[in-house]
C-alpha cells in the first residue's frame, strides 16, 4: 500500500464539512426537509385560497395565518434533528464518528451548526415564498400585505428562527436519549403536548410561565403584530434560545462522560 | 505501538476487563484471542477511547488515542458491529469520515480500490452482504494510512477468498512496519496469521506469547508409547514423569521426551512397538488455556 501524503489533522472546519456531507447524503434529510417546505407552502396556498374578508380568521395575524403549516413542518424538522443525532446510535455510525473525532464535543457542535443554519436559511426562503404566494390570493382582501409592512419580514424571519431553535432542541434530545423513538416521544410529549395539558391548570402563574415554553415562544416570534399578553419578540427569542441551549448542554456534558 | 496498562472495565458490579496489561509492537501481527465474552471488544473500545477504563490506561504511540491531533492516522479500526448508516453509499460514508481529517478524495478512492469495493462504492450500504460490510469497515480503517490497525473479528462473514485476502493484507501491513492487532475467537485463524498472541479469558490476561511458545508452554506435549511391558515401563520412569494408560499396551507419558523414554526402555530391555512424540495442537493449547474462563460451556453430548 502506498503511503498517503496530506496535512491530516482534525479541524473544526473539517468536522463541519463532515457533518454537512453526512446530512445531505441520506434520503431522510431530503424527505423531511422537502416535506416541511411542501407543508408550509401548501398550507399557505390553502389559507390564502379559502380566506374571505371579515370571516373567522380576519382577526388572526396575517403572517400567523399564512404560516399555519409551519407547525406541521416543524415536526418534520424536529424528526430530522433527532435523526441527525440519535440516528447515529441506532445505525452504529456513532462508533465511526467518535473514532474519527474522539474529542466528541466538536461533533455535537458541528451537527447543531449545520442543522441550525440549514433550517434557518431554508425556513426563511420558504416563509418568504409562502407569504408571497398567499398574497396572490389575499391581494383583494383585508389581509392584503407586503413584505415591507411593519413587522412582516421580522415575523417571517422570527418564524424561521423559531423552527431552527426547535429543531436544535430536538437534536439535543436525540443526542441525550440516543434513541430515535425515545427522543421523538420526548419531543412530542414534552414540547408539544405538555404545555397544552399544563395550560388547563387554573393558575395565573402557570399561564405566565407557559408563554415562555418553546412552542409558545416560537409562536410569538412568528407574529407580525404583538399578541395580547404575550412577551416581547426579544424575550421570546431569548427564552427559546435558552431552551435550545439547555437541550444541547445536557448531551454536551453526557458526551464527555458516557461510553459511546 | 499499542500499550494497555492495568486496564480494568466495570459495568455496575460486573468486571468485564480486569487488570489487563500487554504491549502490541510494530512490524508483527498480534492476535488478540479469547472465547466469546472474554472482554476483547471492550478492550479494543478502550484503546480507541470509545469506552473509558474504570482503572488503568491505554496508549497508542505513547499517548491516549483521543489526545492525538489526527487519530485516524494513528489507529485505523474495524469494530465488531457495523458502524455505518444503511442509507448512505460506501463512497459517501468514507468521504464524510475523510473530511474530519482533511483527507482527499483520491485517498477515499484508493482504499475503495484496495478493499475491492470500487464497483459498489455508489451503492447504498443497506444492500451490502456481511462480507462487503467487513470490507467497508476495513476501508475505513485504512483511510488515514494509520501507523496501527485494530481489527475486531475481521474475517467474520467473509468467504474463503475474502479470508485469504484479509490474511495477506494483515501480513503486508505488518511488513510495512505497522502495528497490527487482530481479535478473534478462533485459534486456527490466528495460527495462520499471527506471530504474537495475547490471550485473555474473563477479562484477565492468560498469555502474552508467540504462537510457538504457546504450544510449548501449554505443557501438553506428550509421548505415546506402545509396549507389551507397559506396567514394568511405568515403574521404571522417573517420578517427575507422568504416565497414564490409554490401553493395556499403551501409555501416554508427559514430562519426559521420546529419546529419554527410549533410553530407559533400552537400558532395561523393555520391548517397544511404538514411540510417538505428540505436540498439542494450537487449538488444544488454546482450549487448555481458556478452559476455565469460557463463559458458556456445552456439556459433552
Amino acid at each position: 500500500m502506498t503511503t498517503a501524503t496530506f496535512p491530516h489533522r482534525v479541524t473544526p472546519s473539517g468536522v463541519l464539512r463532515s457533518e454537512w456531507h453526512k446530512l445531505w447524503t441520506v434520503r431522510s434529510t431530503w424527505i423531511t426537509v422537502l416535506s416541511a417546505v411542501a407543508l408550509v407552502l401548501g398550507v399557505a396556498v390553502l389559507m390564502g385560497g379559502t380566506y374571505t374578508s371579515g370571516g373567522g380568521d380576519s382577526d388572526v395575524d396575517v403572517v400567523v395565518l399564512t404560516l399555519y403549516g409551519s407547525q406541521l413542518g416543524g415536526i418534520c424538522l424536529a424528526v430530522l434533528g433527532i435523526l441527525v443525532t440519535a440516528g447515529e446510535y441506532s445505525s452504529g455510525l456513532a462508533r465511526a464518528t467518535f473514532t474519527a473525532v474522539p474529542a466528541r464535543l466538536p461533533v455535537l457542535g458541528a451537527k447543531a451548526a449545520v442543522l441550525g443554519a440549514t433550517v434557518l436559511v431554508l425556513g426563511l426562503l420558504t416563509n418568504v415564498a409562502a407569504f408571497l404566494t398567499a398574497q396572490v390570493f389575499l391581494d383583494d382582501t383585508d389581509h392584503a400585505a407586503s413584505l415591507t409592512d411593519d413587522g412582516v419580514l421580522a415575523a417571517l424571519a422570527g418564524n424561521a428562527a423559531g423552527l431552527a431553535l426547535l429543531s436544535l432542541l430536538a437534536l439535543g434530545l436525540g443526542a441525550a436519549l440516543r434513541s430515535v423513538p425515545g427522543a421523538l416521544g420526548a419531543f412530542i410529549g414534552g414540547v408539544l403536548v405538555l404545555p397544552e395539558v399544563v395550560g388547563m391548570l387554573p393558575y395565573d402563574a402557570v399561564d405566565t410561565a407557559l408563554r415562555y415554553f418553546p412552542t409558545q415562544a416560537a409562536g410569538v416570534l412568528g407574529s407580525a403584530s404583538p399578541l395580547p399578553g404575550a412577551p416581547s419578540a426579544g424575550a421570546a427569542l431569548l427564552a427559546l434560545a435558552l431552551w435550545a441551549a439547555a437541550a444541547l448542554a445536557v448531551p454536551a456534558v453526557l458526551l464527555r462522560r458516557r461510553d459511546v | 505501538m499499542i500499550r494497555a496498562e492495568r486496564l480494568t472495565k466495570r459495568y455496575g458490579g460486573r468486571t468485564v476487563v480486569r487488570d489487563l496489561s500487554f504491549t502490541v509492537r510494530p512490524g508483527t501481527v498480534t492476535g488478540f484471542l479469547g472465547p466469546n465474552g472474554a472482554g476483547k471488544s471492550t478492550t479494543l473500545r478502550m484503546i480507541l477511547g470509545l469506552d473509558a477504563p474504570t482503572h488503568g490506561t491505554a496508549t497508542v504511540g505513547g499517548r491516549s488515542y483521543a489526545s492525538h491531533p489526527a487519530p485516524l492516522t494513528q489507529v485505523g479500526a474495524l469494530l465488531d458491529a457495523r458502524s455505518f448508516h444503511p442509507g448512505r453509499t460506501a463512497f459517501h460514508h468514507l468521504t464524510a469520515l475523510a473530511h474530519t481529517h482533511g483527507i482527499p478524495r483520491s485517498r477515499v478512492e484508493h482504499v475503495l480500490g484496495v478493499t475491492g469495493l470500487a464497483d459498489v462504492a455508489g451503492r447504498r450500504v443497506k444492500g451490502f452482504s456481511l462480507g462487503m460490510g467487513q470490507r467497508l469497515g476495513i476501508a475505513a480503517a485504512l483511510l488515514g494510512d494509520p501507523a496501527a490497525v485494530v481489527l475486531d473479528e475481521p474475517v467474520n462473514g467473509l468467504d474463503p477468498e475474502g479470508v485469504r485476502w484479509v490474511r495477506t493484507l494483515l501480513t503486508s501491513l505488518a511488513a510495512e512496519g505497522r502495528t497490527v492487532l487482530v481479535s478473534s475467537h478462533l485459534m486456527s485463524e490466528m495460527a495462520l496469521t499471527a506471530d504474537r498472541l495475547v490471550v485473555i479469558g474473563r477479562g484477565r490476561l492468560l498469555a502474552d506469547t508467540t504462537v510457538t511458545d504457546l504450544v510449548r508452554d501449554a505443557g501438553a506435549a506428550s509421548v505415546l508409547v506402545v509396549t507389551p511391558d507397559a506396567d514394568r515401563l511405568r515403574t521404571l520412569l522417573p517420578p517427575d514423569a507422568r504416565a497414564t494408560a490409554e490401553a493395556p499396551d499403551t501409555l501416554r507419558v508427559t514430562g519426559l521426551d521420546a529419546p529419554a523414554i527410549g533410553r530407559i526402555a533400552a537400558a532395561h530391555t523393555v520391548e517397544l512397538h511404538a514411540l510417538t512424540p505428540e505436540t498439542a495442537s494450537l487449538e488444544q493449547a488454546f482450549m487448555d488455556l481458556t478452559h476455565d474462563s469460557v463463559e458458556y460451556q456445552g456439556a459433552a453430548a
